[in-house]
């Protein structure tokens, strides 16, 4: 048993079908409720929870376990006292399986239960990566029936356990603390800024950009078109907008490390914003100049990353302005005036 | 010029969006770099590019674009396909080069023009 590799499955290099069709047929105890995720038209704060919070930021630390040659009747012992329906079974970090009740069951049934813990553990896991978002774990949750899920390091190294119990300990904590802010903001009312300005045709969106998330970029900006359409706001100003949306949103995907953008109509002006935690920019001067990018080739083989983003944004709006701080965020707000041309 | 007439000059298949399409070509844009496209300022435009990605849908969505061609014969994904229905972006798929293409659509609409 020296050489022994348990099979680990995550999430990161496969497609989720792939990951599905490979789901090992062992014990399914901790029967996992379904949560559903937020689609893209989801709670934009519930959505920026799941892609900011990390599995590490919510996994337990202190990972009881056990190594290969503990008895079962010691590990059946481990997990009553400590209230525990899964045993990690490892060794300097190194993962080999994991115990669970049902393993205990037919340990005590088939006679077994004084064998060492290598000869009946689970050897084909499913864990999760530390650096995964949070949205991972939920989905992993929906997806199979196991109660928990041990989390690696990028050096494939133990490093916690994730439970769904501790998911939803975390989100309900965020969560309160989300909607405190929203509710001391309303009940500052009016006061809150400029940009609550209201009037008789005033709107507020927000929109969640996922970082690296392609697929979806673009789609903000589309939607953001289609209601200037509905709302009849000149043809022009309403092209000048959605590029200014259009290339933040692009921005935001691949440069950062996801974020908001928020359009704004207002009686007299239309304010697109685009706030993301990230990088920042060291050097906001030339970040803004034409063809200066830092783009991948990826991203360029996308129809993207010439360096004409910021610019470009800039290009087509009334006011721009741009803040940002290297290791926290960037933030961009376009001003477009409509009281020039909407009559 | 319609989508229709496009599919015909350019030997293409409509693969998403209305073949009854009214809108007519207004300008045409080749180009592969998207932040360029969301640079040039005229309504209808056709978008001739090899780009085969959703952006290329979106980009067209914002400008106000009448249609893509994605040339050479490229395969199309599914998902470019569905978000050019969504939008109403007709999209055309056209076995010609960029070069070829551009050619005969401005023979085409120089036709067009002095008839």
């Amino acid at each position: 048993m020296e050489n022994y590799t348990p099979t680990i499955i995550t999430g990161e290099q496969q497609q989720d079908d792939e990951i599905f069709a490979k789901i090992p047929a062992f014990d399914a105890d901790g029967q996992a409720g379904h949560v559903t995720l937020p689609s893209g038209d989801g709670s934009v704060i519930i959505m920026e929870l799941l892609q900011r919070f990390k599995v590490r930021d919510v996994m337990k630390r202190t990972v009881i376990s056990v190594s290969r040659g503990t008895k079962m009747r010691e590990a059946q012992r481990i997990m009553r006292e400590n209230r525990i329906s899964g045993l990690p079974v490892s060794e300097e970090g190194r993962l080999f399986g994991i115990v669970s009740v049902n393993d205990i069951i037919n340990a005590l049934d088939n006679g077994w239960i004084d064998e060492p813990c290598e000869n009946h553990m689970a050897s084909s896991l499913v864990v999760l990566e530390a650096g995964m978002p949070l949205a991972y774990a939920l989905r992993y949750f929906n997806n199979y029936t196991y109660g928990r899920f041990p989390v690696l390091d990028s050096s494939r190294k133990l490093v916690g356990i994730i439970s769904q119990r501790d998911v939803m300990r975390a989100l309900l904590y965020e969560l309160s603390v989300e909607i405190r802010k929203l509710e001391r903001k309303a009940a500052r009312g009016t006061n809150a800024g400029p940009e609550h300005a209201s009037g008789e045709n005033y709107f507020r969106k927000e929109f969640a950009v996922v970082h690296n998330d392609l697929g979806s970029a673009g789609r903000a900006a589309n939607e953001i078109k289609q209601i200037l359409k509905e709302r009849k706001i000149d043809r022009s100003i309403a092209r000048r907008v959605a590029v200014a949306a259009y290339e933040l949103e692009i921005n935001i995907c691949i440069h950062s490390h996801g974020g908001i953008l928020t359009f704004i109509l207002a009686d007299d002006k239309i304010t697109i914003r685009a706030k993301d935690r990230g990088p920042g920019i060291p050097d906001i001067e030339w970040a803004c100049r034409d063809g200066t990018s830092t783009a991948n080739d990826w991203i360029r083989s996308m129809g993207f990353g010439a360096g004409m983003g910021l610019s470009n944004s800039k290009r087509v709006s009334d006011e721009f302005d741009i803040k940002s701080e290297v290791g926290k965020f960037t933030q961009v707000t376009c001003v477009f005036s409509l009281s020039a041309k909407q009559e | 010029m319609t989508i229709a007439d496009v599919v015909k000059v350019l030997n293409g298949k409509l693969m998403a969006g209305d073949a009854a399409s009214p809108r007519v070509v207004g300008a045409v844009v080749a180009n592969d770099l998207m932040s360029d496209v969301l640079l040039f300022d005229a309504d209808d435009a056709l978008l001739l590019t090899s780009l085969a990605s959703d952006q290329a849908i979106r980009t067209a969505h914002i400008v106000g674009a009448m249609g893509v061609v994605v040339h050479n014969a490229k395969p199309l994904s599914e998902t470019m396909i569905k978000v050019a229905n969504d939008l109403h972006i007709p999209l055309v798929s056209s076995p010609l080069s960029k070069y070829d293409a551009c050619v005969k659509m401005h023979d085409a609409l120089e036709m067009e023009n002095r008839a």
